[in-house]
């Protein structure tokens, strides 16, 4: 992988890895906003961050997020969710994995490129539990879920500026100084 | 001489390695759960771990619906507790009259000891959400292992039965409705004793009454009652209405689609039936014989062999 094959504002950023404190602190925010009181279609519509943040940091921190941590983050969903004990987790692992495969090729798009590379991890992530929970006799919960990815991915744009803000705040006082 | 690469290049097994040790690892968890209800232990203690941050995010809506609460007019108070005073005076009969046929039950029944299909002990509990389970709902409740509650424990409302304990937290328990798909209760029509089995539809405030035969006498507005008969509801908990009995002699079976008494949606406070179960009595064949079965699946086999 050669810089140039990065865009200008992804090459910035992975000069200055993200500490695990910001790792930590963007995860758990995912997890409150997946954890708020979602009901009726607005839960089946409901776009799952942590899948969101997840993805970004395996694509933007390859070396501290991985599939290990994607395996743990879909237990606690599937544990806050009270769903069967590892469909997420399967889900999860899935996507990293895609997310570390197509890294560097995201990394070489601007945002909107990358919004639908991600948004066929996130549709891959959310058929997995479809497919999942009809294999166990569930009824499917309606279109609305098809909404869940296509929110997830709209959220990457704002998500990527917000996460990187910490980063280029520091590199700018850096490069001030 | 091959060079060893530098540490900065040893970056453990392959992706795709990884891939498949987890999902190995994700399907053997999944397999564990749904088939042997091996992992209890460990989605207990991550439900201690995750419930911080769960009551964190709940605290913003429960708060917000505790203001509203409080704003609530006088006036909306004044009428609500009028119908309550009228329900109780409605009430009180039928529960006078439901003591008195519970002291001759129990004295009836003092001959054979732990056969009490009467449940009065209970745990009042508050809704704190409905499950984020988008395949089935589900109610939270604020009563978990430390209050004393098990999975499979009856939940009744004001109206009716609610559902049953599915899953059991430390300070959480959650409630499979009766709505829910392949959820089911024995039931009794209160009109004519008629005994029937009501599975859940797996939709919003539907119940079907499945295999009851065409010619069964069930009619529009017959109440189900639990019959008591499975040991886990106690007896004579209204569980549903009849809505809709479609008779066709091309089916078996008649269609019958009734509506849950209890109101699913809308209740803050349910109450949990703690009451130990009835014993049951032993089957009883268990312990006349115990190769009989195998004799006659031998013998039967051989009948068919020719």
């Amino acid at each position: 992988m050669r810089p140039a094959d990065l865009t200008p504002v992804a090459r910035d950023v992975m000069k200055l890895p993200a500490g695990p404190g910001l790792i930590f602190a963007s995860l758990v925010g995912a997890y409150l906003f997946n954890s708020l009181p979602w009901a009726g279609w607005a839960l089946a519509a409901r776009p799952d961050l942590v899948l969101v943040v997840l993805v970004f940091w395996a694509i933007h921190q390859p070396g501290s997020v991985g599939q290990g941590l994607a395996f743990a983050l879909g237990l606690a969903m599937d544990v806050g969710d009270s769903m069967l004990l590892g469909q997420h987790a399967l889900a999860y692992v899935i996507a990293t994995y895609g997310a570390q495969v197509l890294r560097v090729r995201v990394l070489s798009f601007p945002i909107l490129e990358q919004s639908l590379h991600v948004l066929g991890l996130f549709i891959g992530a959310t058929v997995v539990v479809l497919l999942l929970n009809l294999l166990l006799g569930a009824s499917p919960p309606g279109l609305a879920m098809a909404l869940s990815p296509l929110v997830a991915a709209l959220a990457w744009g704002p998500l990527t500026w917000l996460l990187y803000l910490p980063g280029l705040r520091r590199m700018r006082r850096e490069s001030a100084a | 001489m091959i060079r060893e690469p530098p540490p900065f290049f040893h970056r453990g097994p392959s992706p795709l390695a990884r891939l498949t040790f987890f999902a190995l690892l994700a399907i053997a968890t999944m397999i564990a759960d749904h088939r042997f209800g091996a992992l209890e232990a460990v989605r207990l203690s991550l439900s201690v771990l995750v419930a911080p941050l769960q009551s964190l995010a709940a605290a913003p809506g429960a708060a917000m619906s505790r203001v509203a609460e409080y704003f609530s007019s006088q006036d909306r108070l004044l009428r609500e507790n009028e119908e309550l005073r009228a329900k109780v005076l409605e009430y009180a009969a039928a529960a006078q009259q439901s003591k008195l046929l519970a002291a001759e039950q129990e004295s009836l029944l003092a001959m054979t000891p732990g056969r009490s299909r009467f449940a009065t002990d209970g745990v009042l509990a508050e809704v704190t959400s409905y499950g984020r389970n988008p395949f089935s709902r589900k109610l939270v409740l604020d009563k978990g292992l430390t209050q004393g509650i098990k999975a499979g424990m009856p939940v009744i409302d004001g109206e009716g039965v609610v559902g049953q304990v599915t899953a059991v937290g430390t300070f959480t328990s959650e409630v499979t409705l009766v709505t829910e798909k392949d959820q089911s209760v024995p039931v009794m029509l209160t009109r004519n004793g008629l005994r029937a089995i009501a599975v859940g539809s797996g939709k919003d405030g539907s119940i079907d009454v499945p295999f009851m035969p065409v010619s069964a006498d069930i009619v529009n507005g017959d109440l189900f009652v639990t019959s008591g008969i499975d040991g886990t509801y106690p007896a004579g908990l209204v569980v549903a209405r009849v809505t809709a009995v479609e008779k066709n002699a091309a089916y078996m079976f008649a269609k019958i689609t009734a509506r849950p008494a209890a109101g699913v949606d809308n209740h803050r406070f349910v109450r949990i039936l703690t009451a130990p179960r009835p014993a049951l009595p032993a089957p009883p064949e268990a312990r006349a014989d115990d190769k009989r079965p195998a004799r006659d699946r031998s013998a039967a086999k051989g009948r068919r062999a020719p």
